[in-house]
């Protein structure tokens, strides 16, 4: 396993043009040797463009690729001893299970004995011991995409576990059973997982770090809990979470205070040296609390809907022409009128031009 | 809409499938069981004499019946090999890909008769431009009037006239490939035989049987270029069974036994075909 630099990695799909376009923004980015990360944003944000610049399907057209602080920016793929899941299980239909695993080993002429036991650790670990004689195209496909795993997993000396979109043809109870293997290999092996994908449901759950990318740039590089509670841009407070937080235009009113609508919210950032008068408040719909009486940090909505949707109850409600959606318990009853809603301070985000404060 | 409509609908459809598929059939098996010749002319019955006719006393049609077999494995065998080849070197960027592209389908663009006529002038035995430069090394074989030489003219003149169709489908075929198995066989480590046995030639394998097979059933038709090239002969060493029973319906016009003669082919050929495609299955798509 390899650390992974990344140094003002650049690419365009069109670079000698006067006006080139970037597909991914220039940027550093460092995989810690061991980690297990998670590239996230919508279609087209780059994310998998990133991903083949470290397999070595795409050149960048600007910046350096270090494995373990070697140059690898011009190597093809097979000597940058990587591997790739795909995001359809790419298997040798023509080989059983046990050939499969062996086949990266049989290519780099590795002792038979060495290819056994290897073959046998791996099927061990991801369960497919019992296959292991069976044609891989008569598998189904959650199976074989841990072949494809399983392909990687038999080098040891693999830098990193490159993962685009592994799951999107498994099963959804499938799904999290092989997320928690992926885990566990990662613990076992302690090889570097990197994994691309658009469900923030899937990253959250597998990864240490997350990378939140957007529009060909990188916005964000935190835990799932910070992504979640402190959201560096708005973007990331939209895509992150579900429903996505809760958003209000609002005006300065002090240094810890915004308002809108008529109401004066007290927050714990310093906004003493912002400059603009619009701000951005939000909140996740978690931590807003619907409270009897009006008091401190409270508004007074009206509901406009009550949707249970069987783990909780999602209530939207409207104040000053801005929707509020706030989740609660599913026991909790909701006045279907108007209702006070309170803001706990250490939870509400400032943004100013889109970003945190 | 009812039921009854609809079959108004699927009438003009019918009507032209009845046309031009199913009325030339029954004819054809409703002339088998006639004596219809040059004398004479009508359409009797004598039941399925023309078939016993065939089955205990033609040997001439058995025989071109295994010429022709030999003659369409082996060309189409070539075809596949050198189209699949051809398609493989201008698959990947090379210089020139466009105009090689292009190069390799001129053969199939051009017309079969005219070609063949040009390719039996190449190898006349005694004007032609090929034994003329053989003529040099004291060597002129007679491509045309030696039973061994024939076979392979008329065999070369099919495999230069339709590769390019082979090759065209299974380019088409490559292009189309998805490149994550490719991929996934370069992080693999995998070189280029290994590639080519383990990735592309089995993904390659329903596109190459279509292909054979389709190739099988044009070449199992072989007529043109065994008329213009050697009438069949030298004797019957390239006469196939088309030629034989164009022979017998156009030139000896016994059109009831040609009838009975066409109809076993067609039989014969649907029931080969159908296993010539199950063995390619079993054989080339392995993992399924």
């Amino acid at each position: 396993m390899a650390k992974i630099e990344l140094q003002n990695i650049a690419h365009s799909y069109n670079p000698q043009a006067a006006d080139k376009a970037y597909a991914l923004n220039p940027f550093n980015m460092t995989w810690v040797d061991g980690g297990r990360y998670a590239i996230l944003g919508p279609s087209g944000c780059g994310k998998t463009t990133m991903l083949n610049i470290m397999s070595g399907i795409v050149q960048p057209s600007e910046g350096k690729l270090l494995f373990n602080d070697v140059d690898v920016t011009k190597l093809s793929t097979s000597e940058r001893n990587i591997a790739q899941v795909f995001q359809f299980p790419v298997i040798y239909g023509t080989m059983s299970v046990e050939q499969n695993l062996a086949f990266p080993l049989v290519c780099r002429n590795f002792e038979k004995a060495v290819i056994v036991a290897k073959v046998q650790e791996v099927a061990g670990a991801l369960s497919l011991e019992g296959l292991l004689k069976k044609s891989a195209s008569k598998l189904t496909a959650d199976q074989k995409q841990l072949i494809s795993l399983g392909r990687g997993l038999v080098r040891d000396d693999v830098a990193a576990v490159l993962m685009d979109e592994p799951l999107t043809v498994i099963d959804p109870d499938l799904k999290f059973r092989l997320r928690r293997q992926l885990k566990e290999i990662n613990q076992k092996y302690r090889s570097t997982l990197i994994y691309v994908t658009h469900d923030q449901n899937e990253a959250m759950t597998f990864a240490e770090n997350i990378i939140v990318m957007d529009a060909g740039s990188i916005v964000q590089v935190g835990s799932p809990s910070e992504l979640f509670e402190r959201p560096k841009t708005t973007f990331v407070g939209y895509f992150i979470g579900a429903p996505a937080m809760n958003f209000f235009e609002c005006k300065l009113e002090g240094s810890h205070n915004v308002s809108f609508g008529g109401a004066s919210i007290i927050t714990e950032t310093d906004l003493s040296k912002t400059g603009e008068a619009t701000l951005k408040l939000g909140i996740r719909s978690e931590y807003i609390r619907i409270v009897e009486t009006a008091g401190i940090n409270t508004i007074k909505a009206q509901v406009q809907r009550v949707e249970d949707l069987g783990t909780h109850k999602l209530v939207s409600a409207i104040f000053d022409n801005q929707n509020v959606k706030i989740k609660v318990k599913r026991d909790q009853e909701v006045p279907l009128d108007s209702v006070s809603l309170e803001f706990p301070a250490r939870h509400c985000c400032v943004y100013e031009k889109e970003q945190l404060i | 809409m009812n039921f009854k409509h609809k079959y108004l609908f699927l009438l003009p459809g019918l009507l032209v499938l009845l046309g031009i598929l199913i009325f030339p059939i029954g004819f054809t098996v409703r002339l088998s069981l006639s004596s219809w010749d040059s004398f004479y002319p009508a359409l009797d019955f004598i039941g399925l004499d023309n078939y016993v006719r065939l089955f205990t006393d033609d040997k001439r049609f058995w025989e071109a019946f295994g010429r022709l077999s030999l003659l369409s494995l082996t060309t189409v065998f070539l075809q596949y090999v050198i189209g699949f080849s051809l398609a493989l070197m201008v698959w990947k960027e090379i210089v020139f890909q466009r105009f090689f592209r292009v190069l390799f389908l001129i053969p199939m663009m051009t017309t079969p008769v005219i070609m063949t006529v040009i390719w039996r002038t190449f190898f006349h035995e005694s004007l032609g431009p090929v034994n003329d430069l053989l003529s040099y090394f004291d060597v002129t074989p007679l491509w045309l009037s030696s039973e061994l030489l024939a076979k392979f003219t008329v065999i070369l003149v099919e495999v230069w006239q339709w590769t390019p169709f082979m090759f065209l489908l299974l380019l088409a075929g490559l292009l189309s490939l998805p490149k994550e198995p490719f991929l996934a066989a370069s992080i693999d480590g995998a070189g280029p035989i290994r590639t080519f046995v383990y990735v592309t030639f089995p993904l390659m394998a329903p596109i190459s049987i279509g292909a054979i097979i389709i190739r099988l059933i044009e070449a199992s038709k072989i007529m043109d270029t065994v008329y213009v090239l050697t009438s069949g002969g030298p004797g019957t060493a390239t006469e196939t069974s088309s030629f034989y029973i164009f022979i017998k319906g156009l030139r000896e016009f016994q059109f009831g036994y040609s009838a009975a003669l066409s109809f076993t082919y067609l039989i014969i050929m649907i029931i080969s075909l159908t296993i010539i495609a199950k063995i390619l299955v079993k054989l080339m798509v392995r993992g399924n």
